[in-house]
């Protein structure tokens, strides 16, 4: 008992939990349908993508903020990597492309912080404005990657295939390895941990907590943009409405993963594992042959099903949330 | 003994939040090796003026010198950097991070890994457990724990413990004993007057006078924002000075006139 009280402290761990409950139901319920290569490809594909901006949001929910934003500014970003393609060539529209995301970040981030504003309505703002720049940009057409763009190694890089895996699950598992380092193991990591368990505290030991505040913006809005090279790599198509209520996935994955909106407390792993659980739902409601506006009525119950139970998690574990 | 020369020195500073005048007209000199009681009732001035010192709020106008220089700019960070500890009563301590977590915030050591400079966990906890050792925390609570799991005196001793480590020169405790026990109270002033004989400044707040007038050298006393007494503690017993507060500066008033 002791040794589960000691797992359950850790904010992580319900996630897990849901994905054991969520396989052995999947299982029972529609064994073939699930474990099919075509719902697992699928499955991995997009936990892969939600998974990356999720991990962002994760940060950004630990510092207790949140960050709206991350569908436009991921949307904004694949579709810059495309349309700039001609003219910069991959590596240049693909550094363009993520350093439009840094800038939305950063916009939104000095905003929050030095406007003093709340993050819920600036990121609402940068929602709306980014998704206005990509109708404005694309005059609502469809764009394609040249022949010569698609073969780039650069686009195979980050959208190909490795020895049988995804690059794009590859590059989702490095990005959780290198910030789950950053977030535990070092001191930037600690700064955030702290602005967002207590602000106040954090700043009168001399953590500036303005500029964490910033970075992590940024970090997110990088980790969004990065999400959107990488599915247009794989798939180099745009449309107008790529990342519409993406934010919403990634903010129910985060939580669902055990990051509390009171900031503070949250897992990287975690945050993975819900956007795990959220794709598989889509997936499986598809297998089932369910109608797909289904889904988002899943996600909802799902989402507060699992807010209660991280709670309950956290509040057996001894944590005062 | 303390020094001639002031070790902090406040000049004529002046503090307004938009049209509220939170301190006026407001000169004192603090020296190192001395500990002064900063009294005053709620809302007096006395944390806005000690919030000037570590850097949270910046004057309006007048001066502040540490150490003989002009202070130009204010932010925590460069208070603790200059060796200015401010012990708050609720503030200080993140709840969600480890004892050693906390000791080391905004000072973390690092030990590089690859060229990656990552937290040095072993001088963390090292030294963190040390220190709640000596503090007296129970027993079964080791470094690795959440500051939660901590009672009020605890969280206290932490703080004052982490004070001590990190070699200051200026402890500010803003209401250092609310909350505690009998025991705890006595242990936390015992470690008060420790820091003053190391030659540090301690400056302490409370409003129970006749508690800080048994361990201060000085005793001053703030009202409505305003400096209104500033006495030592062998000129002015502890009843002479609790008139003073009862009054509300008048007295000091009809002295002057």
């Amino acid at each position: 008992m002791t040794f589960l009280r000691q797992l359950a402290k850790s904010a992580g761990f319900g996630s897990v939990v849901g994905v054991g409950v969520m396989l052995i139901a999947f299982t029972l319920i529609d064994f073939s349908g699930w474990w099919t290569a075509r719902t697992l490809s699928n499955v991995i594909h997009f936990t892969s993508i939600l998974g990356l901006i999720a991990i962002g949001q994760a940060l950004v929910i630990i510092s207790k903020e949140i960050d709206l934003s991350v569908g436009s500014v991921y949307g904004l970003a694949g579709i810059a990597f495309i349309t700039l393609e001609p003219s910069l060539g991959v590596p240049g529209s693909m550094a363009a492309a993520l350093a439009i995301a840094a800038l939305c970040g950063l916009a939104q981030g000095i905003l929050v912080v030095w406007g003093g504003l709340p993050s819920m309505i600036v990121t609402l703002g940068g929602l709306f404005t980014f998704r206005g720049v990509i109708y404005v940009w694309t005059g609502g057409s469809v764009r394609n990657f040249s022949t010569d763009a698609r073969e780039h190694w650069l686009t195979r890089l980050f959208g190909g295939e490795f020895l049988g895996f995804e690059n794009a699950l590859l590059w989702m598992l490095l990005m959780l390895a290198v910030l789950s380092v950053v977030l535990k193991l070092t001191r930037f990591g600690n700064h955030l941990l702290a602005t967002g368990g207590s602000a106040e505290s954090a700043e009168s030991r001399g953590v500036r907590i303005d500029r964490v505040k910033i970075a992590t913006f940024v970090i997110c809005s990088l980790m969004a943009g990065f999400a959107g090279i990488i599915t247009l790599a794989d798939r180099p198509q745009t449309h107008v409405t790529i990342g519409d209520l993406l934010e919403l996935e990634a903010i129910s994955a985060a939580v669902i993963g055990g990051c509390l909106l009171s900031g503070g407390r949250g897992s990287l792993i975690g945050a993975v594992l819900g956007a795990f659980i959220v794709t598989s739902f889509r997936y499986e409601l598809i297998a089932l042959g369910a109608p797909s506006s289904w889904f988002i009525t899943f996600v909802g119950i799902v989402l507060i099903v699992a807010v209660i139970f991280n709670q309950k998690l956290a509040r057996w574990a001894g944590h005062n949330v | 003994m303390p020094d001639a020369k002031p070790l902090i020195q406040v000049k004529n500073l002046n503090l307004y939040f938009g049209n509220f005048h939170a301190l006026k007209n407001v000169s004192v000199d603090f020296h190192a090796g001395e500990l002064v009681g900063l009294v005053g009732d709620n809302g007096a001035g006395k944390t806005t003026l000690i919030r000037v010192l570590c850097g949270i709020h910046k004057p309006t106008d007048g001066e502040v010198y540490f150490d003989g220089k002009l202070v130009k700019e204010f932010h925590p960070k460069l208070a603790i950097d200059q060796g200015i500890e401010t012990i708050q009563q609720s503030v200080g301590l993140c709840d969600n991070l480890s004892i050693a977590r906390n000791f080391y915030l905004g000072r973390e050591p690092v030990r590089k890994v690859l060229g990656i400079p990552l937290l040095d966990f072993a001088k963390m906890r090292g030294e963190a457990t040390k220190v709640i050792r000596a503090f007296g925390l129970r027993d079964n609570v080791s470094a690795d724990d959440e500051v939660e799991r901590l009672s009020g005196g605890e969280r206290q001793s932490v703080k004052i413990g982490r004070a001590v480590e990190f070699k200051n020169r200026v402890v500010i405790m803003d209401e250092p004993t609310n909350h505690l026990s009998v025991r705890e109270r006595e242990h936390v002033n015992e470690l008060a007057l420790q820091l003053r004989n190391q030659g540090l400044l301690v400056i302490y707040i409370t409003h129970d006078i006749f508690q800080v007038h048994k361990l201060a050298d000085r005793i001053v006393i703030m009202e409505n924002g305003e400096k209104i007494e500033d006495a030592s503690t062998d000129k002015m017993s502890a009843e002479a000075l609790e008139e003073v507060i009862r009054q509300g500066g008048r007295v000091v008033e009809k002295m002057e006139s």
